[in-house]
């Protein structure tokens, strides 16, 4: 085996940290230390210069470890490994230390200990650094296809990005027709136009400008060269992983063949079978073979298999012309091989008869802003005209409730957030055209946020529709008149309401699509405590899943309104694309590897693992080992934290890496104080140190910190092994336990510490010693502060003193 | 930040207490959409009672005007309210724990405290006339047993009620 040899270079700062630390004592310290064979020091490293000289010390072959005390390493370290890289040594056979924000800064007024702290700094990091191993970087193939699940505005408009930058779509609609809720809502705020709208994908020559938008039936959305639409389509099971997805879909028949239909509606007149058309409100009826509303794609008829009498009867097949239809179509299943799925399965409205009160399915004038928008839109079942179900003459006086099923605490806890515009959309389009209707709507709090909206509630007031601030607690109806009665009080007033209505319409609430819960499954997706689909991080990363490759749009992760269900959707087609792009998935070994021979099939891991990267498979013996997918697997540890037979380890921080390193800490005190053992996860919990430094808060300089990638990975015996070390005191700095970049992590860590916690009571240590904190990166007063706290403490305890040793 | 110690607020100094109360823990819930109000058939005929009021009064920590007023007693605790609150405030409970804050308050309507007097004095809210008494027979009732009246002072007088039915025979 090759000689280990390792560099050691220190970056004064422009003589900054010279005026602390005692650089000559650190050069000859470090200089003893065996397998140092070069020591430089430097103003810096990260450039220029410096960098060179650790570039050609590579070069020249003299070292093959490195150890850089740099400033603001996390910045730093981007260069020093980038060109470490191009030197041609193994980038993950460098560390880098931060001898100013964790060291001088922070004890400043204690020069000495400061000197004594870095020393400890170095030796831990070159002992680390001696036991680093290469890892290679891996590429994986990517398909450049991708799926999207779900064919409303959302699920199309993604849909055009990617075939538009050249990628093989697939899009898949549960229902026989595209559109979604958008086709069924007619008309959109706060432009009030058609919902049906899209961005013109680029493959439509004629009529693109890049401000075109135009109907999905005339936009050449079908035609996109390298889209293929799958409607009446399910999803049922997807296997294989990011960038290579294997999606089996149930295509159900259509019965009438897309390609022969040219919708002239010659079968129609002639089908025997009438249904309430339940897409229109049930105002109408439809027959069995049907098209929900003229402007739908596909411009292609559908037979309902649910009431089609097919053979005993087939006067549909005699009628077409063009031999369209096709009654014995069979379900047929579709393979397709995608690198990336986009999940755009929106949402729906909330049942409302369940809210007894509301009388919702008892009295047919009572309807859901989904059905008044069926009466708005001119291709509904009215025609335009707002009338009562029960003797369909025209309504009158309306009454319009807020918040049915949403904000309430016994159904949907969360506001839906989109329907006091759909309200105020409606009311206003109802007054426009009927401008002597009487529109009064109940409301909590109406809720206008975005960019045009809260105008759009002055117009509403200065067109005459009223405004009661009051949720109704019943409607009644008057069997005499068969009126509607609503019965609120107007809080403001303090007075109570009778209100009395031709027709009530309910603002329900919105939820998962119908479905959310199965796909979730398949896909292996989270979903929020409302049944929504769960977002990677709902600040930074909103399109994004925990699983690479699969992203989240429109109101499948939260009702949204137009405006939005667009920008989301835009965003998802990006990440896809940018996941997509290159055809390959490039990913550094960082990750878990199994030790076969002490795997005892177990199952703990599988389980725990936040991605999914573990899987148990069969071995000859008859029992399983795990398997950690390189692919899958982020490298954060918890596994290793969860194994009860040490049979996991990271490539990167190895325990016997992470013992030296807790021993070097401990090896040098150089204060009078106790030895603290500050073990911090790389994300949060090692920034909140950087910062207390950055901004120069004093603590002692007995509190030594060794950085681990996610405190899940720590063991229950590391914490005994710590002590052992010569650490008086432990903490454990994570983030904060919700706020775990790896999810569980600090979770897990937190179960572990209290588990510590009690068995150091039977080894005689007292339980103090060891104390877990939660921090973000401005929390570095946090940090001070709980380090000194620490400090005394340990003091006020006395020696650590464990039993059975003399 | 520092984290200082624990300020008093004015603003919840009377929903604090409230919340702490058995039945009062979910007053803070309430957004005053109303549905109680016009649930409530007291309400509705008299202008005194309004829980959406009485609850808002002790969000904005009008504790005064909340226990001293007749309004609490009003409640008839149909449960209507709590029934249909879409935010599950428990508000006949919450009102329920106004009132016996007012209790400790010493403010209670006199028939109240004429009920808890007449309890700890015969253990009985109404009391019955020998004449009464001597006509059980008659319809077929056991003789009257004694209430216990010993015991249940006890009680009463643990959970405080003795010095409130005190004042009453002091008055």
């Amino acid at each position: 085996m090759e000689e280990v040899e390792v560099g050691v270079f220190l970056s004064d700062c422009g003589k900054q940290l010279s005026k602390i630390l005692d650089f000559n004592a650190l050069t000859n310290y470090v200089e003893k230390i065996s397998n140092v064979t070069l020591v430089k020091r430097d103003s810096e490293f990260w450039r220029g210069e410096g960098l060179q000289t650790i570039v050609d010390a590579v070069t020249s072959g003299k070292i093959n470890r490195i150890v850089v005390a740099e400033s603001l390493p996390k910045l730093s370290e981007v260069n020093i490994v980038q060109a470490v890289e191009n030197a041609g040594l193994n980038p993950y056979l460098v560390e880098v230390i931060d001898l100013k924000d964790h060291c001088a800064w922070p004890h400043r007024e204690t020069p000495r200990e400061a000197t004594e702290k870095a020393k400890a700094m170095l030796v831990a990091a070159i002992e680390r650094a001696k036991l680093l191993e290469p890892i290679e970087k891996l590429e994986f193939p990517a398909l450049k296809s991708a799926l999207v699940i779900g064919g409303g505005i959302a699920g199309m408009q993604a849909a055009v990005d990617l075939a538009d930058l050249g990628f093989k779509v697939n899009l898949v609609e549960k229902a026989p027709f595209l559109g979604g809720l958008a086709a069924r809502a007619g008309r959109f705020f706060p432009t009030d136009d058609c919902a049906i709208c899209i961005q013109s994908p680029a493959s439509d020559v004629k009529t693109i400008t890049h401000t075109s938008r135009k109907c999905v039936y005339r936009s050449g959305f079908s035609e996109i060269p390298n889209l293929n639409i799958l409607t009446n389509s399910k999803v049922t099971d997807v296997e294989g992983g990011p960038g290579n997805y294997k999606v089996t879909i149930e295509k159900r028949p259509r019965y009438v063949n897309e390609l022969k239909c040219v919708r002239c509606d010659l079968c129609t007149p002639v089908c025997p079978v009438e249904v309430p058309d339940e897409y229109n409100a049930k105002l109408k009826t439809r027959k069995a073979i049907y098209m929900n509303i003229p402007n739908v794609h596909p411009p292609v008829y559908v037979i309902d298999d649910s009431v089609c009498k097919f053979r005993g009867c087939a006067k549909c097949v005699e009628a077409c012309p063009t031999d369209a239809i096709e009654l014995d179509q069979k379900s047929e299943q579709v393979t397709l091989n995608v690198g990336s799925i986009i999940v755009a399965t929106g949402f729906q409205e909330f049942d409302s008869s369940i809210i007894k009160e509301y009388h919702y399915g008892d009295y047919s004038d009572i309807i859901t802003h989904l059905e008044l928008a069926r009466m708005i839109d001119g291709f509904g079942p009215t025609g335009s005209v707002i009338i009562r179900p029960s003797n369909r003459k025209p309504a009158k006086k309306i009454v319009m409730i807020q918040c049915v099923g949403s904000r309430d605490r016994r159904w949907n806890a969360y506001c839906s957030g989109i329907c006091c515009m759909i309200s105020l959309k409606h009311a206003m389009l109802v007054k426009t055209a009927y401008p002597n209707a009487d529109v009064t709507i109940c409301y909590i709090d109406i809720r206008t946020t975005g960019r045009e909206h809260e105008r759009y509630y002055e117009r509403a007031r200065e067109m005459g529709i009223k405004f009661v601030k009051g949720r109704p607690t019943e409607i009644l109806r008057d069997p005499k008149t068969n009126k509607l009665i609503v019965d609120v009080e107007d809080a403001l007033l303090k007075r109570f309401l009778e209100l009395e209505a031709d027709l009530v319409v309910l603002a329900s609430a919105m939820m998962p699509a119908e479905g959310t819960g199965e796909l979730a499954e398949i896909l292996g997706l989270e979903l929020d405590e409302d049944g929504f689909f769960k977002e990677y991080n709902a600040k930074l990363r909103p399109t994004e899943t925990k699983l690479r490759g699969i992203y989240l749009c429109g109101g499948a992760t939260f009702p949204k309104d137009a405006p939005t269900t667009s920008l989301h959707a835009h965003s998802a087609a990006m990440k896809a694309a940018k996941f997509l792009t290159t055809g390959k998935i490039v990913k550094d070994q960082r990750t878990a590897i199994i030790n076969e021979e002490y795997c005892g099939d177990c199952e703990f891991c599988p389980v725990t693992c936040p991605y999914g990267a573990i899987s148990l498979v069969p071995t000859t013996e008859e029992h399983f080992v795990a398997q950690v997918s390189d692919l899958l697997c982020e490298g954060c540890g918890v596994c290793v934290g969860t194994c009860p037979l040490n049979a996991i380890e990271l490539r990167h921080s190895r325990p016997n890496q992470m013992l030296v390193q807790m021993k070097a800490l401990m090896s040098v005190n150089g204060t009078s104080k106790p030895l603290v053992l500050a073990i911090c996860c790389s994300e949060c919990g090692h920034t909140a140190v950087d910062s207390s430094g950055m901004a120069m808060m004093q603590y002692p300089a007995n509190v030594r910190v060794m950085k681990v990638p996610c405190t899940g990975i720590l063991q229950v015996h590391q914490f005994l092994e710590a002590f052992k070390a010569g650490a008086q005191g432990v903490m454990v700095v994570a983030c904060k336990s919700d706020g775990c970049h790896y999810e569980v992590g600090s979770q897990k860590a937190e179960t572990k510490v209290e588990l510590a916690r009690t068995l150091l009571k039977e080894y005689g240590i007292e339980p103090e010693r060891l104390v877990m904190f939660g921090m973000v990166f401005i929390e570095g007063d946090k940090f001070a502060e709980a380090a000194h706290v620490m400090t005394e403490r340990l003091a006020k305890l006395g020696p650590l003193q464990m039993k059975g040793e003399a | 930040m520092k984290h200082g110690k624990e300020e008093k607020t004015t603003v919840l100094s009377f929903s604090n207490p409230v919340k702490s109360r058995l039945g009062g823990e979910t007053i803070t819930r309430c957004y005053q959409c109303g549905t109680c109000a016009s649930s409530c058939p007291v309400a509705k005929i008299n202008p005194q009672f309004n829980p959406r009021e009485i609850i808002k009064l002790s969000l904005l920590g009008e504790e005064a005007e909340v226990i001293s007023s007749d309004a609490v007693w009003l409640c008839c605790s149909c449960y209507n309210c709590q029934e249909r609150c879409p935010q599950k405030v428990e508000i006949a409970d919450v009102i329920y724990a106004l009132r016996n804050i007012a209790f400790e308050e010493q403010h209670s309507p006199d028939i109240y405290l004429e009920f808890a007097s007449a309890l700890m004095n015969n253990g009985r809210l109404i009391p019955i006339s020998k004449f009464l008494e001597k006509k059980r027979p008659d319809y077929g009732l056991p003789p009257l047993q004694p209430t216990g009246v010993e015991a249940l002072k006890k009680i009463l007088s643990a959970i405080g009620l003795g010095g409130q039915s005190q004042k009453e025979e002091a008055k």
